[in-house]
């Protein structure tokens, strides 16, 4: 029986949710439909739509968002927010590690195949020194309840995470629907998290800039998350720029600009690293700086983040950070993994094989739910077919239990009824580790479902931090 | 043995390019085995240098007024020896295991796979390595102009011919199908026949048990020696060609290179003066060139 955010089993409203609770049972219900509407409205007028994989090509969708939001106690966030902070700092020091010494795979933590034979792990950037050895300027690190309440860490997202918009975009639309309610709540703010963000790219300038300046680097207009680059770059009050009006001479790169170049310091880069540079990376590549490698190589301009992370957030390095937590820090991790077969060992194997019908398997290098099997939810066909795919290749996937995520009630054809959700809290790293209290809510719409993804028909709700 | 060597490149565009960058790989690596006794780089355009991961020395070239072409010369003297048993994993620092992966060059298919499984050792060493590229080399003709820059090795290999680059690239995915690293060598060589060119590329596999790379021709069926002057190793020939640009502008290219090695031999070296040698090498070169769209 999977746990619901707002009701203890008995039916009782839990206290933190107990002024909200009061608010909506006083709410007629026909005037929450007009705010459904009203919400409607409100998000296609800010455009905010969502290209989806897997339809037409040009079909946005809008990401549905929900009125009823996720209410977080003062206490648990305080302790969240103590693990987020731990996992980040010991994965900003794995990646300063990796790309430098190797300290963890010379102690045996970790193989050193794992890391090497890896295409996460880019070459490019071994000895490379980067500003206050930060990779990981913006991690986005999702997390589950289940069980009884226990928080897991289901990925830790570290290159190019994205829905802070959603983020905050949520927070303005209910605060707009109902003013009220923030009246009567305590809900700590989220809506400084540009300027954190913007404060977090300046403290990562490279040595010796005083007044850095700062680009929103987007792949462009076609790309499903160009609202969210548009939107950051107009918060922080930044250029938004694609690759073609950057350019890189004398190891320095500049803007293109009508008063004519300008030199730009720190890239906010929403571009994956195969395509950020044509001559070191994918040659086809169009979205990219030609030799934005090398001006990085000199120290003479930083990314955010770094290129390479991705080694840190790759589902096969997962099972290995509750160990390069002690390794790093010393200490033991505030927030759990989801226990995790490595289906490269053969005893996890042959675990994974007689049991598919209960796990969760996962592709290594798959992203967005799509490589994935939910055991319980899959047919016999289904769990069949994938386990040809996993036995052609068992190094290509990890298993994991079949969480009971919690649930939260939620607006469905039905009226309200509990849907399963995730959260995405944004964690900043410069010369400070912040992040704004509260995260991205995704809730799956379909009654059953697992899969939170935006893509796969998830929807958002808003997140709140309560402040006592 | 002494090389000496000159290559030169003209890269001519249709019509005025705006603005473009060049990334050059055109001098000889600092390692055992070869010592660089002068070297010139002549080209055009603002120049940065630096070294790259794989420990190749790369000069970043901007050109930000217009042109119609451009001329790229390096020209110099290098002394080259066999190395018996160098420690070349020094070469750069980075774990022989990043050269153990698959790249998009280096991909395979069944055919390629059968191939590769039919030559499988338990421990690869100098007998086994020399015995697969010739298998490789039986199986595809050396022919210019059968592939292009872009052709991957299961590609080539399906065609049964290639060049050197084709050859190098099918040797790479054969060994690292096997998990064995190799990596891709671009560089000069001295040779007799006119009806392979100097720009050349080859391998190096890595000999786990002697913790060794092993230099490998297969083009030329021979080990990597002092005939071979080394400009750049990496993952496949996108890491190590000697020129990769892009551009703004331009419209199509033409391209001519050549280049041209020739020996005298070290005081107490065994082997006599070579002869000189001239080739000439068009449209198909180690060369990638991209051009963006304007805006």
């Amino acid at each position: 029986m999977a746990l619901n955010e707002m009701f203890e089993s008995d039916g009782t409203v839990r206290p933190h949710y107990r002024a909200y609770a009061e608010w909506l049972a006083a709410m007629p219900s026909q005037r929450l439909d007009e705010k459904r509407a009203e919400a409607d409205s409100l998000f296609r007028r800010a455009g905010i739509t969502f290209a989806v994989h897997g339809e037409a090509t040009g079909t946005e969708r809008l990401i549905p968002f929900d009125l009823v939001p996720r209410i977080i106690p003062t206490a648990e966030w305080d302790w969240l927010q103590r693990g987020l902070k731990q996992r980040v700092t010991a994965l900003n020091a794995f990646l300063q590690d990796i790309y430098h010494e190797q300290e963890i795979l010379r102690a045996g933590v970790i193989p050193a195949e794992q890391v090497f034979r890896n295409l996460q792990y880019r070459p490019e950037m071994q000895d490379i020194n980067v500003p206050m050895d930060v990779y990981a300027h913006i991690a986005g690190v999702d997390l589950v309840r289940a069980g009884a309440g226990e928080y897991y860490v289901l990925e830790d997202n570290l290159r190019v995470p994205s829905g802070v918009s959603y983020m905050l975009e949520n927070r303005q639309a209910m605060m707009r629907l109902f003013p009220e309610l923030f009246a009567n709540c305590s809900v700590a703010p989220v809506e400084h998290y540009p300027d954190l963000l913007l404060d977090c790219l300046r403290s990562v300038a490279p040595a010796g800039v005083r007044d850095p300046t700062i680009v929103l680097l987007t792949p462009g207009a076609y790309n499903s998350a160009y609202f969210e680059h548009a939107f950051l770059a107009q918060q922080m009050g930044v250029e938004l720029v694609e690759g073609q009006d950057l350019f890189v001479d004398d190891e320095v790169v500049y803007m293109r600009t009508t008063q004519g170049p300008r030199r730009v310091d720190v890239i906010y880069r929403r571009i994956d690293d195969d395509f950020i540079d044509p001559l070191a990376f994918r040659p086809d590549s169009m979205l990219g700086v030609p030799g934005l490698l090398m001006a990085y190589r000199a120290g003479r301009v930083n990314i955010a983040n770094a290129v390479g992370t991705g080694i840190a957030d790759d589902k096969s390095t997962y099972p290995y950070v509750p160990e390069i937590i002690r390794f790093y820090l010393g200490e033991e991790p505030v927030l759990s993994n989801v226990p995790t077969y490595v289906l490269r060992r053969p005893d996890d194997l042959a675990y994974a094989l007689a049991h598919l019908d209960e796990l969760v398997v996962k592709e290594v290098h798959g992203a967005g739910g799509y490589g994935m099997l939910i055991g319980p939810r899959a047919s016999k066909q289904e769990i069949e077919d994938f386990r040809l795919r996993i036995t052609s290749d068992p190094s290509r996937y990890i298993a994991q239990p079949t969480l009971a995520l919690s649930s939260c009630p939620t607006f469905v054809e039905s009226g309200l009824a509990p849907r399963h959700l995730d959260l995405r809290p944004f964690v900043l790293s410069g010369s400070d580790i912040t992040l704004v209290p509260g995260g991205l809510t995704r809730v799956a719409l379909r009654e059953g479902s697992l899969v939170v993804n935006s893509s796969q028909g998830g929807g958002t709700k808003d997140t709140w931090v309560l402040e006592r | 043995m002494r090389l000496h060597i000159r290559h030169e490149t003209i890269y001519r565009y249709d019509r005025q390019v705006k603005h473009s960058v060049q990334c050059l790989r055109l001098t000889p690596r600092t390692e055992a085995g070869q010592k660089v006794l002068s070297w010139e780089l002549q080209a055009p355009g603002r120049r940065i240098e630096q070294l790259d991961a794989h420990g190749n020395l790369v000069h970043l070239l901007t050109l930000d007024t217009p042109h119609e072409e451009i001329r790229i010369s390096a020209t110099g003297v290098v002394d080259t020896e066999v190395v018996e048993d160098s420690s070349p994993s020094a070469r750069a620092g980075l774990s022989p295991l990043v050269y153990a992966l698959e790249t998009s060059l280096t991909s395979v298919d069944e055919s390629l796979k059968d191939f590769a499984m039919g030559y499988a050792v338990p421990e690869m060493d100098e007998h086994q390595a020399m015995r697969l590229a010739g298998a490789i080399r039986d199986a595809m003709d050396y022919v210019p102009g059968a592939t292009a820059v872009s052709d991957t090795a299961a590609h080539a290999f399906g065609l049964g011919r290639g060049v050197c680059q084709d050859h190098a690239h099918v040797m790479i995915a054969c060994c690292r199908l096997q998990a064995v690293p190799a990596r891709y060598v671009s560089g000069y060589l001295l040779s007799e026949h006119d009806d392979h060119i100097a720009s050349h590329a080859w391998v190096d596999v890595w000999l786990a048990n002697e913790r060794r790379w092993l230099a490998i021709d297969v083009t030329n069926r021979v080990l990597g020696g002092a005939q071979h002057c080394r400009l750049a190793v990496g993952r496949d020939y996108l890491d190590a060609c000697p020129i990769r640009g892009v551009r703004r502008g331009g419209g199509a290219e033409s391209m001519q290179a050549q280049v041209r090695v020739s020996a005298d031999a070290l005081p107490r070296s065994p082997i006599g003066g070579r002869s000189r040698l001239l080739q000439q090498v068009q449209a198909r070169q180690a060369t990638s060139q991209q051009e963006q769209s304007q805006q």
